[in-house]
Formats: C-alpha cells, structure tokens, sequence
C-alpha cells in the first residue's frame, strides 16, 4: 500500500494511482462486481476498454495531479493516445479515424477518465471537431484537415460560445462577411477550451440573417492573421486545459473552409453537440467509478473506534447509493449513445438527458 | 504468471520435444551471430546463457515494455483468418502430440485417515514425546 496512506494531506496525490491499480486488478473470482463496467459489451469492446484503461493507469493517473497543479496541457500524452486511435474515435478510416461507434466511444472515454477527466474531456471535444469536419466536409476538406487531426499532430477547438450567447447559440453576434472568395470575420468567442494552445478553430458565425439559418461553420488555423486569444482563465480544477476567449478581427478565411452550405452551420453544431452530450457525460462516468472504487477501497482499510469503516451500516449505504447512482448514469450514457447512433428520432433529447443525469449524479458521488 | 494454468511447463516440454536448447524466464536478449544471449531470471539472481538457434524462449515479466494494442489493429484481429489443422495435418510434429504419454500411473492411494493427537502436560514432556517417537 502506498505510505501516503497514512497522512491523508499527501492521499489525494496518490488517489488517481490507487484508483488506476485497482482498476487493473482482475476480477476475483466468483464475485460478481455490480459496477463493472464491462458488463454488457461485446468481446471487441471489452478490449477497447481494457487498452484504455491501461493507457489511463499507466499514462495519465501518475501525472494527473502535477498536469492539474501546474497547468499543463499534456500534448505528448494525447499524441500517445492519438497512436492507439483515440485522436478521431468515430471519424471515417479513410482519413485516418478509427471508425467506431458512438457506444465504442462512450466506452472509451469513460475508460480514459478514470486516469485524467480533464484531460479526457478535452480529447473528446477534439473528436467532436474532427467528427464535424468528416461528416460535413467536402472530400477537399476532409483530407486536408484530419489525417493530421486524428494523429493530433494538431489539436483542435470547438468555438459557439460568446460572450452574449450561451444557451442562447442561436443569437451569436460573430459576423463573417462574405468579400470575394473569403469571409472577413468579426468577434469573440468566450471559454474556449483549449483556446490559444490548439491549432484548427471549428467556429459558428453569423453570414446571413438572425436566428439559427443565419449561421455557418467555417474551419480556421492558428497563424491567420486577424485572429488572436484572451488571456488563459484561471479555473478551479480542470486544468490540464486551457481556456481562453477567441478573438477576430478583420479575419480572413477562404470561403472553401466552410464546412457545409451557408446557414448550415447551426445545424452541424447542434449535431456535433448530441455526441459531445454523450462524450461529457462518460467522462463523468470514469470519474465516477474510480471515485467508487477508492472510497471502497478507503473503507476497508481506515480503522476508526477499533474497526474498519465498512462495518458502519451508515457508510454502506452511503457506498450503495454512489454504486446506484453510477450504474442509473452509465445505463442512460449507454442508451443515449445507441440512439444515436442508430440515428433515432429521440437520440438528441436522449443525450440532452444523459448528459444532465449523468453529470449531476457524478457529481453527487 | 505462467499461462499454462501456472504449470511452467509448456516451453520446457515443447524445447524438449524438439531437441532445441531453451532459455527460460528470458529478462534479457541480444543476438551475436548465430547465438542468442540470454539473460534469465533465476531464483539464485542472474544467469546467463548462450544458446545455438534455433532456440526456444519462454519471457519474463522484465524482458520488455509490451505495446498498447491500437484500436484498428483490435479490430482488424476480429477478421485475421483462423486456420485449424487436424493432428494428423502436421506430418512429424503431429507424430509427436500424439504419441502415448511417457508417464505411467503405478498405484493412486489416499492419504492415510489422520488420528487423535495426544495432549502433553508441559514443554519437557513434549520433548521427551518428540524424542521418543523419533521426530526430533
């Protein structure tokens, strides 16, 4: 057992370790764990999970802590999992994706998050952006932007969000006027993970009228001259990402950067956002379970009044509500992933929901 | 952790069976010509040893850092092609699976019922009881 154990100031460093180690220990036999998370799945899933989750407990756990506490952004970590095929999850092979389903990827991400969430939930925005680029580029487009995507040579951002626009996307103010064969961009966008740090900005802008049909996406790399960044925010936890507001002025991108037609561009955020829905929300789950497993793990060990916590009828239940609240989570992460990807008619309002219960309940444990 | 149901004794019987020399619990590798050094791990510390190839290597934990399976390569292992062969397929090497076992089951006997103890007053006379029946 680590000696951290014993000065509980030092355990949280530990934590993310002890949480990986137990992770990683084989299931004993004849017991049945009702929070396994690989119940359910099929054989090749079951090996996805187990590649990510050795890659969390032995290439993001250790390092979790010191990536929070100095703000780092773990570009060569992501590149390392960018080989394995965590770079472009549910992106099309053709141009360097793994081509996966929306459930593989839950299962993916949940997995990594037991190692770093922070670090996780960055990922599967960058999936998010490399997704919207595959599915609605020209073929043009999709070669030029997301081999080097998948292989997260470059990194990515997702930019919706403004300054005066949040749950209200749909009045964003960024204007992107056409002149010629470029659209000459006007604006911010706030809270930008990754912002400043990554490469290809995926941005929502206004190039005709108010409302959702007024936007359209356009694609845009670091270096354009016009655009610039914020200065990074300081946040609690969730560091080891960084956020900065997006800034354009007098910005010029090609017209053959837009991704899609004119007006489109509400549209394929909005899709790019029921995966995200899903993706957040396992990150979640990841960070559910391992929180689980180390407060089992810490009822076992810790004496107080001359017995282990666990014999404290009170603390059990505690557990069983963190163990149920987890399982009700995953179960709607799970489902909401299937519609999707099956392309039901209730897949978004199902990944809305996954994504407030999961989160919430996550939370709570 | 062997996985022959923790036999250890797959390599050993196999190099044996082919004539081969075997390095077991390999920690370390290195080819010098037509020889390879083996580095093994053994319960006094270290040994090496060289071996004439072909030769046959069981590894252990320390040989190296195994690789993190990618996910195209897991799915591609779903369609790589399965061949199975018949025992009489293998020409020589199938003579051998086959051939009878070199053991041979002489007698299977319980072990014998296990009775009463006997309870001693003090730590001499215990002694003296060990002495007598020839334990001690």
């Amino acid at each position: 057992r680590p000696a951290s154990r014993s000065r509980p100031a030092m355990a949280w460093r530990a934590a993310p370790r002890a949480a990986a180690r137990l992770l990683l220990l084989p299931p004993r036999r004849g017991i049945v764990s009702c929070i396994d998370p690989s119940t359910g799945l099929t054989e090749e899933q079951k090996e996805f999970q187990k590649v990510a989750l050795d890659f969390a407990a032995k290439e993001m756990a250790p390092h979790m802590a010191e990536w929070d506490g100095k703000e780092i952004f773990p570009v060569e970590t992501m590149r390392k999992a960018a080989q394995l095929g965590f770079g472009g999850i549910y992106v099309k092979p053709d141009v360097g994706g793994s081509g996966l389903s929306r459930l593989d990827t839950s299962i993916i991400f949940e997995a990594l998050s037991t190692g770093c969430t922070s670090t996780t939930a960055y990922m599967s925005i960058h999936n998010m952006c490399v997704w919207m680029i595959d599915t609605f580029g020209s073929e043009d487009q999709r070669h030029r932007f997301c081999p080097s995507l998948c292989s997260m040579e470059k990194f990515a951002s997702y930019c919706l969000t403004e300054p005066g626009s949040g749950s209200d996307a749909a009045s964003l103010l960024t204007s992107a006027q056409r002149k010629g064969d470029t659209y000459i961009l006007n604006g911010s966008k706030a809270f930008i993970s990754g912002g400043g740090d990554t490469d290809v900005y995926v941005v929502m802008c206004r190039t005709g009228g108010p409302g959702p049909k007024g936007i359209s996406c356009l694609v845009l790399e670091k270096g354009t001259p016009g655009l610039s960044f914020g200065k990074k925010e300081k946040k609690v936890g969730w560091n080891s990402q960084p956020t900065r507001a997006v800034i354009f002025e007098d910005c010029a991108v090609p017209v053959g950067n837009r991704l899609g037609a004119e007006g489109q561009g509400f549209n394929i955020a909005m899709k790019g956002l029921n995966g995200g829905r899903i993706n957040i929300a396992s990150c979640s789950l990841g960070a559910a379970h391992a929180s689980v497993l180390l407060a089992q793990e810490h009822l076992t060990v810790r004496k107080q009044f001359g017995e282990p916590l666990a014999n404290n009828q009170y603390l059990q239940f505690r557990l069983a509500e963190m163990a149920t609240r987890l399982v009700a989570a995953r179960l709607m992460v799970r489902n909401a992933a299937r519609a999707l990807q099956e392309e039901r008619e209730d897949a978004a309002v199902l990944c809305s929901m996954a994504k407030l219960f999961a989160t919430d309940e996550c939370f709570e444990v | 952790q062997a996985i022959d149901d923790d036999c250890n004794q797959t390599g050993q019987i196999l190099a044996a069976m082919l004539d081969w020399p075997q390095g077991t619990f390999a920690s370390g590798l290195s080819l010098e010509g037509d020889r390879a050094v083996v580095e093994r791990e053994v319960d006094g510390g270290r040994e090496r040893i060289r071996l004439r190839l072909p030769a046959l290597l069981t590894c252990d934990l320390r040989l190296n850092q195994p690789r993190y399976a990618t996910l195209p390569n897991i799915m591609k292992a779903k369609k790589k092609p399965l061949e199975i062969l018949q025992l009489g397929e293998l020409g020589e090497l199938g003579a051998l699976g086959a051939a009878p076992s070199r053991l041979r089951v002489l007698k299977l006997e319980e072990p014998p019922v296990r009775t009463g103890g006997q309870l001693v007053e003090d730590v001499p006379k215990l002694v003296e009881k060990l002495r007598q029946s020839g334990h001690v």
